[in-house]
């Protein structure tokens, strides 16, 4: 017994030692593992017995420091259990037991680190399909601005909003109306998808069923971009509803998009004055804090004045 | 235990060159600031004890940010404010002037001012005093003064390193030194030598004690030992593993793996009444803990993945998640004190490099070149990483900024170095 624990107990540390590099290496190490298990019973087995740390170099830094852990990985858990069923009679039966209960931890480790990994995978693919869905609003939105705005912060502010709509200050106390959620959700979809026809009657429902629900500002916000991008152009329903927009909720995080695009409706129904009074607002009022909606309403300045 | 031959040292005993360490920088940044160390001027009888402007100049070589000007280029040696003359420094593009005075051969004081060539302004000065036997101790810090004021982060010269030397016997049992240096590889101290293995130094967060693993008792046991007394204890004695001994940062509590109950295992011990608490419960090996500097929670190797990776324990919640997942190795790291960088041993295209795991953003940096790198200690201040690795056939020390751009080795004289801990900032 004890020559066959010499022979076995460099053998398993070679094994082990392995055991990280690769795949390969530890499938390799399972079923060598398994071979020489037995050796393991042996109760006279002392791996500590020689500077074994000395011994092997890198693959030990998990070995070297926690010291002849990469002497006993996979080993030591079981290693009591199979000793104590060696004194037991030495019970083959015992053995083989032991011996699966190894294979069978080291199988549960192993699919454990899948779990983790794909589990880690998730949560990274779910941030980066919201960082998709944010570019994607973004890019919405700058066709929906009438596609002469190139990829417009105010677009990207606005439609960041939109994915998880947020009412601000003044409407906070809005509870949301059960099934709102949804269809505004579903109205939402329509402007992603590019369907503004369908969009534009889609949101009209909404706030016909939840006239002042929740998503109400957002709802008037996209009529407003939507009657813009419909074929042909309604101007004025557009004008409407970002008026309403401003009216009802002077508060919403939304109000100097609304101004900007008011300015742009007005330019494009021909009212110069008209427009330059709510671009001249949007900068003057929030010109100072870096908005994205009045830096783009400065550069339609700019532009045509 | 015949076969056990040991000489403890239990009183610091200086080691003359043996296991000294030599410095040689192999990469800095692009464009360091040239910097004159003028030497400074020795107020007391006979000659100076030490060249502290040498001491000085090689701590901001080493950082790699700095350039020293040689001293045979300078044109004049001034020590006070009324012998500079900026022009002389500018002729050979200095960028700052460090001069200073010592005096004292019993209690040192070191004076020093700190020019700004080109704005031809004094820009800082201080003094610095101790005992005229800790004299590089002061120099260092007069170094971590300057460094601090030109980069805008404390310097972490005024530190000490921990590591193990081996001196190979290939006709018997190899000897291991556990050897206390200065930041820069001086005045090597060999705290305990034994002919059975010493691993994992560590250090308590106030730099006063160390805590190591010594197989010294035929099986691996955890000591602590106070550097200022020599004083030694033994925490564990257990069967199996006793190892990765690691301070938390109140100094209260130690961490260690054990595996008396089956597979390795945390426990945490607490270090007044010697009580244990595990922490950790799984057959897989759970090892090398290493304390958040907020002392909330622990993070750890595991190979309950199947691979080795970090994972982080909770103290409070008593949750493990896990924190690594890049790479198909990751194992023993360390935090810095900032609690946002951890600097790991991981494994790529089958290489063992030295890495740094940014916790905020999740980002995996490879840091070293060198093949087999190992056992990363990161600096007091966060700025440079000590880690082991092999130069041909020999262990040595190197550092590594981290952000890569500096690096040095610390190539011992004779033998092997490895397993270095740098200290924490020393109370004084």
């Amino acid at each position: 017994m004890s020559g066959l624990a010499l022979v076995a107990s460099p053998f398993c540390f070679t094994v082990q030692a392995q055991d990280y590099i690769d795949v390969e290496a530890e499938r390799r190490a399972q079923e060598q593992g398994s071979v020489s298990a037995p050796a393991s019973t042996t109760p006279a087995r002392d791996p500590y017995s020689s500077p074994q740390p000395a011994r092997s170099y890198p693959a030990t830094s998990y070995g070297v420091n926690s010291a002849p852990a990469g002497s006993s990985i996979g080993q030591s858990a079981p290693a009591p259990v199979a000793s104590s069923a060696a004194a037991s009679g030495g019970s083959n039966n015992l053995g083989q037991l032991v011996l699966k209960v190894q294979q069978l931890q080291q199988e549960v480790m192993r699919l454990n680190g899948i779990v983790e990994e794909q589990a880690h995978e998730l949560r990274t693919l779910k941030e980066q399909s919201l960082e998709r869905y944010v570019d994607l609003d973004r890019r919405v939105s700058s066709l929906t601005t009438g596609g002469a705005v190139a990829v417009g912060a105010a677009g990207a502010s606005a439609m960041a909003d939109d994915s998880t709509p947020t009412v601000s200050t003044g409407a906070a106390s809005v509870k949301e109306q059960p099934g709102e959620a949804d269809a505004y959700r579903s109205a939402y979809a329509l402007v992603r998808g590019q369907q503004f026809d369908e969009a534009v009657t889609a949101f009209r429902g909404f706030l016909r069923q939840y006239p002042s629900g929740r998503y109400a500002p957002n709802a008037h916000y996209w009529l407003g971009e939507l009657y813009l991008v419909v074929q042909p152009a309604d101007l004025e329903s557009s004008r409407q509803s970002f008026t309403l927009l401003l009216e009802e909720y002077p508060d919403n995080a939304k109000v100097p998009d609304a101004l900007y695009k008011l300015g742009r409706v007005h330019y494009m129904k021909g009212n110069r004055e008209k427009a330059r009074e709510y671009l001249d607002r949007v900068v003057r009022e929030y010109g100072d804090s870096n908005n994205a909606a009045a830096r783009l309403a400065q550069d339609f300045i700019n532009e045509n004045y | 235990m015949t076969r056990i031959i040991l000489s403890l040292v239990l009183t610091l005993v200086t080691l003359g060159a043996r296991a000294e360490l030599v410095i040689e920088i192999t990469q800095g940044v692009d464009n360091p600031t040239a910097i004159a160390v003028s030497p400074f001027a020795w107020q007391g009888g006979g000659t100076a004890p030490e060249d502290i402007a040498q001491v000085v100049q090689g701590d901001l070589a080493r950082s790699g940010q700095f350039a020293p000007v040689d001293r045979r280029d300078m044109l004049g040696r001034p020590s006070t404010e009324k012998e500079v003359f900026y022009r002389d420094w500018r002729a050979i593009s200095a960028e700052y002037l460090l001069i200073g005075r010592v005096s004292g051969t019993e209690q040192m004081r070191i004076e020093y001012e700190l020019f700004d060539v080109n704005r031809q302004a004094k820009v800082f000065d201080g003094t610095e005093t101790g005992p005229a036997s800790e004299a590089r101790m002061l120099a260092h810090r007069v170094s971590d003064k300057i460094y601090e004021k030109l980069t805008g982060i404390p310097g972490a010269f005024a530190t000490r390193l921990l590591y193990v030397s081996v001196t190979r016997n290939p006709t018997g049992k190899d000897y291991y030194r556990l050897t206390l240096a200065d930041s820069d590889g001086a005045r090597p101290i060999v705290l305990l030598e034994s002919r059975e293995p010493i691993l994992a130094p560590s250090w308590s967060p106030d730099g006063s004690e160390i805590a190591y693993v010594s197989f010294e008792t035929t099986r691996p046991a955890i000591f602590r030992q106070n550097l200022a007394t020599g004083q030694r204890e033994q925490l564990t004695n257990f069967k199996g593993l006793n190892s990765s001994p690691a301070w938390s940062p109140d100094g209260k509590t130690m961490a260690m793996v054990l595996s008396k109950d089956g597979s390795p295992d945390l426990y945490l011990m607490d270090l007044a009444s010697k009580r244990l608490t595990r922490i950790t419960r799984h057959y897989a090996i759970d090892t090398e803990p290493t304390w958040m500097p907020d002392g909330k929670s622990l993070l750890f190797t595991s190979d309950r993945g199947g691979r080795p990776q970090i994972y982080r324990y909770d103290l409070r919640s008593g949750t493990t998640e896990r924190v690594t997942y890049e790479g198909a190795y990751n194992a023993r790291a360390r935090v810095a004190q900032d609690g946002r960088n951890v600097v790991v041993v991981h494994q790529s295209n089958g290489r063992f490099h030295i890495a740094i795991y940014d916790l905020v953003t999740n980002r995996m940096q490879v840091l070293t070149s060198t093949e087999l790198d190992e056992s990363p200690s990161i600096a007091p201040n966060g700025s440079m990483v000590l880690y082991a690795t092999k130069s041909g056939d020999r262990g040595i020390l190197a550092a590594v900024s981290v952000d890569g751009g500096v690096k040095f080795r610390l190539p011992a004289r004779e033998g092997d170095v490895r397993e270095p801990a740098w200290s924490p900032y020393m109370s004084r």
